[in-house]
């Protein structure tokens, strides 16, 4: 244990330079515990609270914070108590629930395309021995080139009256579309009006969905990759022997060797998507159109646009437990089926 | 009870959020403690303009010195304050509407500049106070905070119409509208004549307002709004027609794809700020005489009507010299001298009557005979309500336009949705106590 407590010392000497009068008194304090019973525990909790302190201040606090202020009324600040009231209300709120509606239309439509895209890349590439560098830089640029300014050359695609995609449909006969300013449903205008128009999202949102899945397939496809180099080449080669073809080697093969990647996309896919604000932002400039307002717009207006503090952060929190709810059930349902060797 | 070891560590992190997020004292730090910082949203000629006077101030004042500095739009400006509210720290001064500086009034962090204008030495004598539009002053005084002058009237424009005459002289129209039913009848004629949309609509609360106005209705009465009544139907009507006839199409939010459009001959109409002037001057240069602008169309033109909008000045509540150079330079800035070159040069309106006579204004007028329509409107224009609340409802306004021009409502129930839900969200402001 000594040995153990002096590695410890030395690593802090390195990184902090400390004199050595306290860490030789640190050293013996360590000492000292460990042989009254404590056993790792202070050298591990030492290693661990510059970790835990940085999360307390920066994540549990905040979050804490955050609950606190949701027990109170007011705008601008916190007025009077009013307990849980803010999360009744948020409950009843009509645009509470068209924005989490929003959000779950938006989440069920960027995580399954994003990873079903990007694996079909990641696997292309895999396959492919020439150009898999260039071809891997390309794929990756969307998702190093800011979402904003990629934002803005997407509205000016998606513009309806000179907009690129629009000419190109007018030029085969289709009529043009208002894009990111069609509140109406995507099944909606698909079906010419034959599914309601508040059924599914709106053509708006599956705007901002493929502008996304288009952004986050460069990231997925490289964590993609990555995790297909893993897989050892001798078991393709038997399953080859064996007769399998491409899409029974990668259902028996490839995806549960690929089980741990595709786990811990969709995990921080799902995540991300939930929490979701720049693309809605600069696509849809924040305006308060109809069928685009996912749950953090609405969160954002409340805090800064009205000033409603308390409702803001009750609505921030029942968010963060949704994530925290939906997290744990992917992690019970999808994670037993991951393949860990 | 070894488990606890990190215990006090994460109560004493959480402690210093939870006092940080409640009810801190009073009082805000300058984000500069060097200048008194101006956070404005003027581009291009206006911006560099701006930054001259400022330039010319400081060369003369010997307080801390006016920088000013470009902060995005209305929107992101007020975003930028009210996080800077939270934070406890702001600018000296900056460019707000009524409805937003009513937000922040609560919060402690405008200063009232009753005591700036009496003051002995920076403050405005009986005589300069007469010469400031009185509706511009009147605006500034909120009554729901017992009409104490929290804002000051800087950059003030009105809506106008503007039109392509190309686009007109091609339809067969040797005039503009002076009525909402002779502007539809020339959307259609311009339709039947270029097969192209007549007019592009900005879905804007301040618009909106204006065309009720124009038609002899109001938009609030005490705290109830007035967004179903027959002037206001009759607006939302004129959006269902533009949109089933296609007539007019809806832009981005945030754009002015509306001014290019009508610079490229697209579009025959526009309804804009008188401050879009200096712009349309930049995109027309190549046909100056292909457009012109004029008041907005009007249910009755005996009785005309438009909105006054444009931002006010808000100082903050930072420290005493910030104040003092913030006042200063808004009286520097609004002195006939600056207000004329600012007029002339951004298209805003002079918030001082005296600017009407200078000759270089009426010089002004004579160059281009539209230069001087703005000013002719300016005896009918209206203010917005400033009432707390109303950022909500230029939201709802706004939402309201887009679901008529897009099909997804019908004019009445637009309007009623919107009465109802604005009505909703300024009686949730009375409800609800601000700071304690």
């Amino acid at each position: 244990m000594q040995h153990t407590c002096a590695n410890i010392i030395h690593l802090f000497q390195s990184i902090i330079a400390l004199p050595d009068t306290i860490l030789a008194k640190l050293d013996a304090v360590l000492f000292e515990l460990h042989r009254r019973g404590w056993g790792d525990w202070p050298a591990a909790l030492l290693l661990l609270s510059p970790a835990f302190l940085i999360l307390s201040v920066f994540v549990l606090a905040p979050m804490v914070s955050s609950f606190y202020m949701s027990l109170f009324g007011g705008r601008h600040g916190l007025g009077h108590y009013v307990g849980l009231e803010n999360y009744v209300i948020a409950m009843r709120n009509l645009e509470f629930r068209s924005s989490l509606m929003v959000t779950l239309y938006y989440v069920a439509g960027v995580v399954p395309l994003s990873l079903t895209i990007s694996f079909s890349i990641a696997y292309g590439l895999y396959r492919i021995t020439i150009g898999r560098g260039l071809l891997r830089s390309i794929y990756f640029l969307p998702y190093i080139t800011s979402a904003v300014a990629a934002a803005m050359i997407w509205r000016a695609l998606f513009n309806p009256q000179n907009g690129a995609i629009n000419i190109l449909l007018n030029y085969i006969g289709v009529e043009s579309l208002n894009w990111l300013l069609e509140p109406h449903g995507a099944l909606y205008i698909i079906t010419n009006g034959y599914i309601p128009s508040n059924w599914g999202p709106s053509l708006a949102l599956v705007c901002i969905i493929l502008f996304d899945v288009w952004h986050s397939c460069g990231f997925m496809t490289v964590i993609f990759l990555a995790g297909l180099t893993a897989i050892p080449r001798e078991l393709e080669e038997a399953a080859r022997i064996d007769g399998a073809g491409t899409f029974r080697l990668i259902r028996h093969v490839t995806l549960p060797m690929l089980s741990p990647t595709l786990f811990f996309l969709l995990i921080v896919g799902v995540i991300k998507a939930f929490q979701t604000f720049n693309s809605f932002y600069a696509l849809t400039h924040g305006s308060s159109m109809p069928g685009t307002q996912n749950l953090i717009l609405y969160i954002y207006a409340q805090f800064y646009e009205y000033g409603y503090w308390g409702y803001g952060a009750a609505v921030a929190t029942l968010l963060m437990l949704a994530i925290v709810l939906l997290t744990l059930i992917q992690w019970h349902f999808v994670g037993r089926r991951v393949h860990y060797s | 009870m070894r488990h606890h070891s990190l215990f006090p560590i994460f109560i004493a992190s959480i402690s210093v959020f939870v006092i940080g997020c409640s009810n801190a004292p009073p009082g805000f730090l300058p984000v500069n403690n060097n200048a008194a910082v101006f956070w404005d949203r003027q581009t291009t000629e206006s911006a560099e303009l701006l930054r001259t006077v400022a330039k010319e101030f400081n060369q003369e004042w010997t307080g801390l010195p006016i920088k000013v500095e470009r902060s995005g739009t209305y929107g992101d400006i007020f975003r930028k304050i009210t996080a800077g509210i939270h934070a406890k720290r702001l600018p000296a001064l900056a460019v707000s509407y009524e409805s937003m500086t009513n937000e922040y009034i609560p919060t402690g962090a405008v200063t009232p500049l009753d005591s700036l204008l009496a003051d002995p030495e920076i403050g405005l004598s009986a005589k300069e106070l007469s010469d400031y539009f009185p509706m511009m002053l009147e605006t500034n005084r909120y009554a729901t905070h017992d009409g104490t002058l929290y804002s000051f009237p800087f950059a003030k424009s009105l809506l106008m119409l503007y039109f392509n005459k190309r686009v007109l002289a091609h339809s067969g129209i040797e005039a503009p509208p002076k009525t909402w039913d002779e502007f539809i009848a020339q959307c259609r004629q311009v339709k039947k004549n270029t097969s192209n949309y007549a007019h592009a609509v900005s879905a804007d609360c301040s618009t909106l307002n204006g065309m009720i106005f124009s038609m002899g209705g109001s938009v609030i009465e005490g705290r109830t709004t007035l967004y179903n009544t027959p002037e206001a139907l009759a607006v939302f009507q004129i959006y269902e027609t533009l949109f089933k006839e296609k007539l007019a199409y809806l832009i981005s939010p945030g754009s002015y794809e509306d001014n290019i459009a009508l610079s490229k001959g697209d579009i025959a109409f526009v309804l804009r700020s008188s401050s879009s002037l200096e712009d349309m001057k930049l995109l027309m240069q190549k046909d100056p005489d292909g457009w012109g602008l004029t008041c907005i169309p009007q249910r009755n033109p005996e009785t005309p009507a438009t909105v006054l909008y444009g931002p006010n000045i808000c100082i903050f509540n930072t420290t005493e010299a910030q104040k003092r150079s913030a006042w200063a330079f808004v009286k520097h800035f609004t002195a006939p001298e600056s207000a004329v070159r600012w007029s002339l040069k951004t298209g805003y309106l002079p918030v001082r009557k005296s600017v009407l006579t200078h000759p270089d204004m009426i010089a002004f007028w004579k160059k281009w005979p539209y230069n001087r329509a703005p000013f002719d409107c300016l005896t009918f224009a209206r203010p917005e309500p400033n009432v707390a609340g109303w950022q909500q409802v230029r939201n709802l306004a706004a939402r309201a336009v887009t679901e008529v021009m897009t099909g997804m409502r019908d004019a009445t129930s637009s309007a009623d949705e919107l009465k109802h839900r604005a009505d909703d969200a300024l009686a949730q402001v009375a409800d609800s106590s601000t700071l304690p």
